[in-house]
């Protein structure tokens, strides 16, 4: 990558972030983001009133589990990169401002990289703080039994590996959104079909599952989240990936959608629908 | 392909089954060129194809010798201010120049400068930092122009860029083409205001249903409308003189006095001829003439001619 | 002195019945759906799960047909009763949601993106009437994919069964009717609102989605990290999930509910909390529609 390419690159994260950070129109990400925040916040402030405590450490770690599963990957962070990723592109061609950055010298290769780095930097500042926050929150009202649970037990490794699922979460969700933004004019529908395949990803043969991100994240994830009845009976089981293969296997899916995205770029017309 | 012109080779673009532009084949040189035609005629499909925002269905473009389906060299030597009135959310006039100059890999300091330079000469330094969102019409269009030419393109296509300027504006941004038509730039413009059309053109394309029906100088292409009788105005001391010599002559379709009682204006289908007769009216009857000059030698002339009063421009 | 000649002339015609105005727009609006080939094939899909349901209907009380596919005990697996009836509601208004989802979300935001809603309120056209056009769209959809076949299912089961099934299960009737209109209202109301406040046709419905499965997923957390039961007011599947309980069951309640609008056993709310929830996002999506259908917007 020569230094134009860099700068390049710059340029546009720049400017995206210039548009796109904090900005109002995002407002419904951010809640996305802060909404468990609140809630392991009121969860610790409500606790701290009940000094002998109602439930064990170990029930809120199975709690944070359930919350990263099943609102952080299959909602909050799904549906947060369907509206940061999908709009980088459908939504420059939806206000017709597209075509400022097909006039400027830039490979669309470059613009496509320098856009999804604007995206994923959005997601990652906004889901990972969100996560952490949520982890520290949620047991802090055991007070320092929660503190040499984090620096002295399994906690430390564990708030890792959720920070790096949902990072991963974030690289993988947005290069299928970003792709989904410049194929389809309408990219709700392509984003519901991912969805329901995600969603459906317990109950599918082993070999089907492999085909989501959803089977690789929930492998990395350090406390495992069984299905509960009636539908536990029709989970079928897969023996987890190992992390060597998970994470290099979701950033190269991501590249592979990356690149064809660059593809599509390339063949890239502006029509703005007249 | 030619590294000084902007040439079509037999270009076709079409939208599903609707046609864009069919087999247009130009050579543009240096200079003002102006694209006339109704809507629909392809103008704006004309202008996109050589920007690269839209691919041609067969055919080759050539701008100063680079493809367009290269935006990293051809974006270099190409500025384009679009129809299309619409501006990233958020930005001041400012940073709406500034940040897509960076992406020309120029240093900050360069492309400040650049930005400063620029909105002075479309008169937006005082606005520059208010958002576009909070800007008139006219100051949009002074701000899309900015941002085109910032980076001082050999080729600046403009998508009716005298849209939304006020008649001081206008003066300006038609002096502004001038100047870069002068320094030999490429300066192709779209327009339906056909009397200043008239006025910044060295040549005309002018379109009509995305065929290309004439192409050049105008008062070449005026000559060249052989079936519409060419109208000229003889301002002279005693009209009535020369009309009566007319009236015997077969070329001349229609004569008439002008309500001042010092002018005729005629129509005849054989300009030539009618140039001696007028020489040789002078010369017997020492008729005392003030002016003699084509009254149908404007685009707006040429455009009823080939196109028709039909088309809206 | 100036003479003006009058050659103005005011339309004289017929005019439309006031009180049948708004059927203007679903007029159009259908036109338009039907263009969308995925809409239609999407449309026409949704008949699916009721010809089966048919099907087994005719099949059940038929006994010809059960010997000659060998399924003399199908009877006894497949019962015509409550749980039927509910898991053909709770079927057909999963899809419904879809359908509102792909289709709700086209009806304002073309207009407040292209700034049409004036010509619309230029005319004799009332906002009320507005709304009301383009809700009816929605209602007549969804109509004919939910109560309509289901009502026609029960009058078939009720021909092939006999007159006494029929006044001993009026309730299945009337708890797929209100069930069903329940549920299209509250639907229709919030595919309507996010129409009005969201431009970008695709995200209105991507945040229809959004309100239903991320505020159930956020609800399911707030149980799990509250231990509490209250996080279900969040899951609006849930809340209708019990309004439905209470149509087709009252006091003799059978089942906790049908697919996808199943209240986990243990965790029910209370009947008046459900209708106050779902009360206030109707208030809340009514709110939203009169804020932003206006003849002029003020840009601040």
């Amino acid at each position: 990558m020569n230094a134009l390419w860099i700068a390049q690159v710059g340029a546009v994260l720049r400017l995206e972030l210039k548009k796109t950070f904090l900005s109002r129109r995002g407002w419904w990400i951010y809640l996305l983001a802060l909404g468990p925040v609140g809630l392991t916040l009121i969860h610790w402030l409500f606790e701290a009133g009940h000094p002998g405590g109602r439930h064990s450490l170990g029930d809120d770690v199975t709690a944070f589990a359930a919350l990263f599963l099943l609102y952080y990957l299959r909602a909050g962070i799904f549906f947060g990169c369907m509206g940061i990723f999908s709009n980088l592109f459908r939504g420059e061609m939806l206000e017709r401002t597209l075509h400022y950055y097909f006039l400027t010298p830039l490979r669309r290769e470059i613009l496509v990289v320098g856009k999804y780095l604007a995206g994923l930097t959005v997601a990652l500042a906004v889901f990972v703080t969100s996560v952490v926050l949520s982890f520290l929150f949620i047991g802090r009202h055991f007070g320092a039994a929660y503190s040499d649970y984090i620096w002295h037990g399994p906690g430390l490794s564990q708030l890792g590996w959720y920070a790096l699922v949902a990072a991963l979460a974030c690289v993988g969700y947005g290069a299928v959104f970003l792709m989904c933004g410049l194929l389809f004019k309408n990219p709700m529908i392509a984003a519901a079909v991912v969805w329901v395949w995600e969603g459906i990803n317990p109950f599918l043969p082993t070999l089907l599952k492999k085909i989501s991100v959803i089977f690789y994240l929930k492998s990395l994830c350090p406390v495992q989240v069984p299905v509960p009845p009636p539908f536990s009976i029709m989970v079928i089981d897969a023996e987890a990936t190992p992390a060597w293969v998970a994470v290099p296997g979701l950033l190269a899916v991501a590249a592979i959608l990356l690149i064809y995205s660059a593809i599509s770029a390339r063949q890239a017309e502006i029509n703005y629908g007249e | 392909m030619s590294d000084s012109l902007v040439t079509f080779s037999n270009v076709s673009r079409f939208y599903g089954e609707v046609l864009g532009i069919n087999k247009v084949s130009l050579s543009i040189p240096p200079g003002i060129t102006s694209l006339v035609g109704p809507n629909g005629s392809g103008k704006t499909t004309l202008m996109n194809l050589m920007c690269g925002l839209i691919r041609p269905t067969q055919g080759e473009i050539g701008v100063l010798g680079i493809s367009p389906q290269h935006p990293e060299r051809l974006c270099r030597v190409l500025g384009y201010c679009a129809q299309f009135d619409a501006f990233p959310k958020g930005l001041t006039g400012y940073q709406f120049v500034y940040s897509f100059l960076r992406m020309f890999g120029m240093s900050a300091a360069e492309c400040d400068q650049r930005t400063r330079t620029v909105l002075q000469l479309a008169g937006m330094t005082e606005a520059a930092n208010r958002t576009v969102a909070a800007y008139s019409k006219g100051m949009r269009q002074r701000i899309k122009l900015a941002q085109a030419i910032a980076h001082d393109p050999r080729v600046v296509v403009l998508d009716e860029p005298l849209n939304g300027l006020d008649p001081l504006a206008r003066a300006e941004a038609i002096a502004l083409f001038r100047q870069w038509g002068d320094e030999g730039r490429h300066v192709i413009v779209s327009s339906h205001i056909l009397h200043e059309v008239d006025r910044i053109s060295d040549q005309v394309i002018l379109l009509s249903h995305g065929y290309v029906v004439a192409e050049g100088q105008i008062h070449s292409v005026r000559s060249e409308v052989q079936e519409q009788p060419m109208q000229i105005l003889v301002r002279c001391d005693r009209p009535h003189v020369l009309a009566a010599r007319l009236f015997q002559q077969d070329h001349v379709v229609e004569a008439k006095l002008t309500s001042d009682g010092k002018g005729l204006l005629l129509r005849t289908r054989d300009a030539d001829r009618f140039y001696l007769l007028l020489n040789r009216v002078v010369l017997e009857s020492g008729l005392e003439v003030e002016s003699v000059a084509p009254a149908d030698d404007d685009v707006s002339s040429v455009y009823q001619y080939l196109i028709g009063e039909g088309a809206s421009v | 002195m100036a003479v003006y000649k009058k050659t103005y002339r005011p339309y004289e015609g017929g005019l439309t019945a006031p009180l049948t105005r708004f059927l203007v727009i679903p007029r159009y609006a259908f036109e338009e759906l039907h263009r969308s080939r995925f809409l239609t094939f999407f449309f026409l899909a949704t008949y699916i799960y009721p010809l089966i349901c048919a099907l087994i209907i005719y099949v059940q009380h038929n006994a010809s047909a059960l010997s000659l596919l060998g399924v003399q005990g199908a009877n006894r697996l497949i019962s015509i009763n409550v749980v039927f009836f509910m898991g053909f509601l709770g079927w057909q208004s999963m899809l419904a949601l879809f359908l509102a989802a792909f289709a709700g979300p086209g009806q304002i935001s073309p207009d407040l993106a292209n700034n049409a809603l004036s010509l619309y309120l230029a005319r004799p056209f009332s906002r009320l009437e507005y709304v009301l056009g383009k809700i009816s769209v929605l209602v007549i959809l969804l109509s004919l994919m939910t109560w309509i076949p289901g009502l026609l299912l029960f009058s078939l089961q009720g021909y092939l069964e006999g007159w006494d099934w029929m006044t001993a299960n009026a309730r299945l009737a009337s708890g797929i009717f209100l069930g069903a209109w329940v549920w299209i209202i509250v639907l229709s109301l919030l595919a309507l609102a996010l129409s009005a406040w969201v431009k970008w046709k695709p995200a209105a419905g991507a945040l229809m989605f959004g309100v239903f499965f991320v505020a159930a997923g956020f609800g399911a957390t707030v149980n799990a990290v509250q231990r509490t039961k209250w996080g279900h007011l969040l899951n609006i599947s849930n809340l209708i999930g019990s309004v439905w309980v209470e149509l087709f069951q009252g006091a003799n309640k059978t089942t906790s509910g049908t697919v996808f609008f199943r209240v986990p056993e243990g965790q029910e709310l209370p009947l008046w909390c459900c209708c106050s929830a779902l009360a206030a996002l109707c208030a809340v999506c009514l709110y939203m529609l009169a804020r932003k259908i206006r003849g002029a917007e003020v840009v601040r």
